[in-house]
């Protein structure tokens, strides 16, 4: 399979703490990757580097065959190509949800009005929220507001969806319906990096998991082999130490 | 900054300045058109009143008298441009006025900055106090010992008082209607003015009494301080031409004037029948209106632009520093500049704003600025300054989240501002904006200094004219409270509309989603 994102030997440091110690991970099209580990484990500022967000201090990240660090690379047409939901959902307060869905389809990838509606509307649908497309932002629960985010994610049709924590800000009530959602997009054929605390849900839907310790990649495995037969010590205390609390 | 650089430098122009703006054809009197009997406000051109310059309204009065005459034999148009009292000196240094017929005295100090023509009215001081009060019966100065005395600001009335033994001088008084209401409540005891203003008050008010002093008895002046002149431009060549002309008019002729002014001033009309209220309104209604305008004018549309000028500042602040060295200094020094124009705004008072920038300008490039438009630059960039830190916050107020969101989903900065933030801003913003434009409503008052015709300008020439002091501004002050009562009314509206209800009912017919999607 075709290899989309290559990432080598990334570093980023945060005054004297080294978040992420030289990370190297490929991603190949149509793989579900879910990242795991600790807090302060640097999951989150990985995926945050890989769409930008957070600028590496060294490393390379290869997106069709491109180094996208190099300087005077078009950034904004990166982001374009990578769909990011947020733990904090982070929908456009001042537009409805139809808005959200359109807005980066009109201003980013100049597509017609009509034709971003529809796409828009495919894709509410696809997250059932079809029926809210009216609402603000404000009058949504939380699950509601992650599922807007990620229709409206998907509206830019993304090479790969890049998932931060997309259920720990919901009650546990919405988490439910949340997972189910993205479990649902997992099977379309969709590149997808997962930034989870959820362990069962990582373990139904991933192709690969990696288990993220200090800075670096730990273990990296598919999701039987981690969770039933992980081969590293910290690996094994994590799980043990998550999968008690879970329980 | 330049221009209070230049500032401090101005008064080496100030001769050239003169001459900037002369037109030939019309003749520019300054005046107050609120001292009356010398000259007053009224609202229409009968006993033969003057138009005033950009305002509906009329000036009368002895100085009118004069300068009609003058003008007349000048073969000149007449244009009276009224003008506050401090503000004359400045406005004929900037040559925004030809003369200053003002009932002005030709003092050794004013003497520095303008040239006065011959005499055209002498008067003595006299003391106005309260008949039935302690110094009623007062026969020489010295009698006013321990009294508590004041004068005009910036007049000789004032200086002389340091002759009365044991006095107990007051703060100076800005004009005449605040001295009589300031007598009339016992604030002060009397106040040292001139005999036609003292005739005045005494006819006006029954109960203040004008206390004429005999020579030996009466403050010791200098014949120029009680004599008044007309004030010319530093070199003026028309001095000459002048005096000649004032020479054609005869001391009976001027004492007839005089006579003909107190008599036509509007404080002596008949009183008897209706309320003053009433007849202040009947008098200065339109007048009242149309400052009404001026001020909601000039505090809608500075409150707007400085909305966008705030804006503009509070966006440009929120722009990523550029990559290259050079646009970035640039980029530095410009938010260097914003932020020095925010401090100083915000940091003078506006007023001041208002005396130099309007006069500043006229003196340092012989630009005469359009009072309405001046009066609308100063209230907006001053909004400006405050919008500028208002949209701040209101930027702040925006979580990162969004902007994040917007990055991720490959937006520019500008397309983030524009399509995520701005609208966000713009709600935030609504209240303070709302309360700026309080703010203006009530601040445009200031403007007056530059003689913007604006409310409070109206209220302040009507009281001059009528000397009805407590009424004309309990009208005033009315009216700024029914203007500011209904726009903070309004905007509660606007914001809760904006907000819209706080729940959401989902679409039940699936099919009306699809209608939509289709068209």
């Amino acid at each position: 399979m075709e290899t989309i994102l290559e990432i080598r030997n990334l570093k980023k440091k945060y005054g004297q703490n080294e978040v992420l110690k030289g990370i190297d991970l490929d991603v190949k099209k149509g793989e579900v990757v879910t990242i795991i580990g600790s807090s302060g484990s640097g999951k989150s500022t990985l995926l945050r580097c890989v769409n930008h967000l957070e600028k590496p201090d060294s490393g390379e990240i290869i997106y069709r065959g491109e180094n996208v660090l190099k300087s005077g690379y078009n950034l904004s047409k990166y982001r374009a190509h990578l769909g990011m939901v947020f733990q904090q959902f982070n929908l456009f307060n001042n537009m409805n949800v139809l808005e959200n869905c359109i807005t980066g389809q009109t201003t980013v990838l100049k597509r017609g009005r009509e034709e971003a509606k529809k796409i828009a509307l495919e894709n509410l649908t696809k997250v059932g929220m079809e029926k809210y497309i009216d609402a603000k932002p404000t009058q949504l629960s939380g699950g509601q507001k992650q599922r807007v985010a990620i229709a409206r994610a998907l509206s830019m049709d993304p090479d790969v969806m890049l998932f931060d924590e997309p259920t720990s800000a919901l009650d546990p009530e919405m988490v439910g319906e949340v997972l189910k959602t993205i479990k649902g997009l997992a099977h379309t054929g969709l590149t997808m990096i997962i930034v989870t605390h959820e362990m069962a849900f990582a373990k139904d839907v991933s192709d690969r998991v990696i288990f993220m310790d200090q800075g670096v990649i730990a273990e990296e495995d598919t999701p039987q082999e981690i969770f039933m037969n992980p081969k590293e010590e910290r690996t094994r205390e994590f799980l043990s130490r998550i999968l008690k609390t879970e329980v | 900054m330049l221009l209070m650089v230049l500032m401090l430098v101005a008064p080496v122009t100030v001769a050239t300045a003169s001459e900037v703006t002369d037109d030939t054809k019309t003749f520019r009197v300054g005046m107050e058109a609120g001292y009356a009997p010398f000259n007053w406000t009224q609202n229409s051109d009968k006993n033969g009143a003057v138009a005033i310059d950009g305002d509906k309204s009329y000036a009368g009065g002895y100085d009118v008298e004069i300068a009609k005459r003058i003008a007349d034999k000048l073969g000149r148009k007449l244009v009276i441009v009224k003008t506050e009292w401090d503000g004359l000196q400045p406005a004929l240094q900037s040559g925004k006025i030809d003369a200053i017929i003002a009932g002005m005295s030709p003092t050794a100090e004013r003497k520095e900055q303008v040239d006065f023509s011959d005499v055209y009215y002498e008067s003595d001081l006299v003391m106005v106090t309260r008949k039935d009060g302690d110094y009623g019966k007062a026969k020489s100065i010295a009698d006013f010992k321990g009294a508590k005395i004041t004068g005009q600001l910036n007049t000789f009335h004032y200086s002389v008082i340091d002759q009365i033994k044991g006095v107990k001088k007051q703060e100076a008084m800005d004009n005449f209607p605040a001295m009589r209401v300031a007598l009339q409540s016992g604030v002060i005891d009397g106040y040292v003015t001139e005999r036609p203003e003292g005739v005045t008050a005494e006819s006006v008010d029954k109960k203040l009494e004008m206390i004429e002093f005999t020579k030996e008895n009466g403050f010791q002046t200098n014949p120029e301080d009680t004599a008044i002149a007309i004030g010319l431009p530093k070199g003026s060549t028309e001095v000459g031409k002048i005096n000649e002309i004032l020479a054609g008019i005869s001391k009976q002729e001027r004492l007839d004037i005089m006579d003909e002014a107190i008599k036509n001033q509007p404080a002596s009309e008949e009183t008897k029948t209706e309320s003053s209220i009433v007849r202040i309104l009947k008098q200065n209604g339109t007048l009242f209106l149309r400052g009404t305008g001026m001020t909601m004018f000039l505090a809608i549309a500075g409150t707007f632009l400085g909305a966008i000028v705030g804006l503009l500042v509070g966006v440009y602040r929120t722009i990523p520093l550029a990559e290259t060295k050079g646009k970035r200094f640039f980029q530095k020094l410009f938010g260097w500049i914003l932020n020095i124009y925010i401090e100083v705004f915000r940091g003078t008072p506006m007023i001041v704003q208002s005396a130099v920038m309007y006069y500043g300008i006229a003196l340092l490039f012989g630009v005469d600025l359009n009072r309405t438009a001046a009066a609308l630059f100063i209230v907006s960039i001053n909004t400006g300054a405050y919008m500028s830190e208002i949209v701040r916050g209101g930027i702040f107020a925006v979580d990162k989240g969004q902007f994040e969101a917007a990055q991720a989903i490959g937006m520019t900065h500008s397309q983030t501002m524009r399509k995520v933030v701005i609208p966000q801003v713009l709600r935030n913003i609504l209240p303070a904006t709302g309360n700026e434009f309080v703010i203006n409503i009530k601040d445009t008052s200031v403007l007056s200094i530059i003689s913007v015709t604006e409310l409070f300008f109206q209220g302040k020439s009507a009281a001059g004219a009528n000397y009805m002091f407590f009424q004309t501004y309990f009208i005033i002050c009315v009216i700024y409270f029914v203007l500011t009562f209904t726009v903070t009314r309004i905007l509660r509206l606007v914001e809760k509309k904006l907000d819209g209800p706080d729940n959401y009912t989902p679409i039940e017919n699936n099919d009306s989603v699809s209608v939509e999607g289709s068209h």
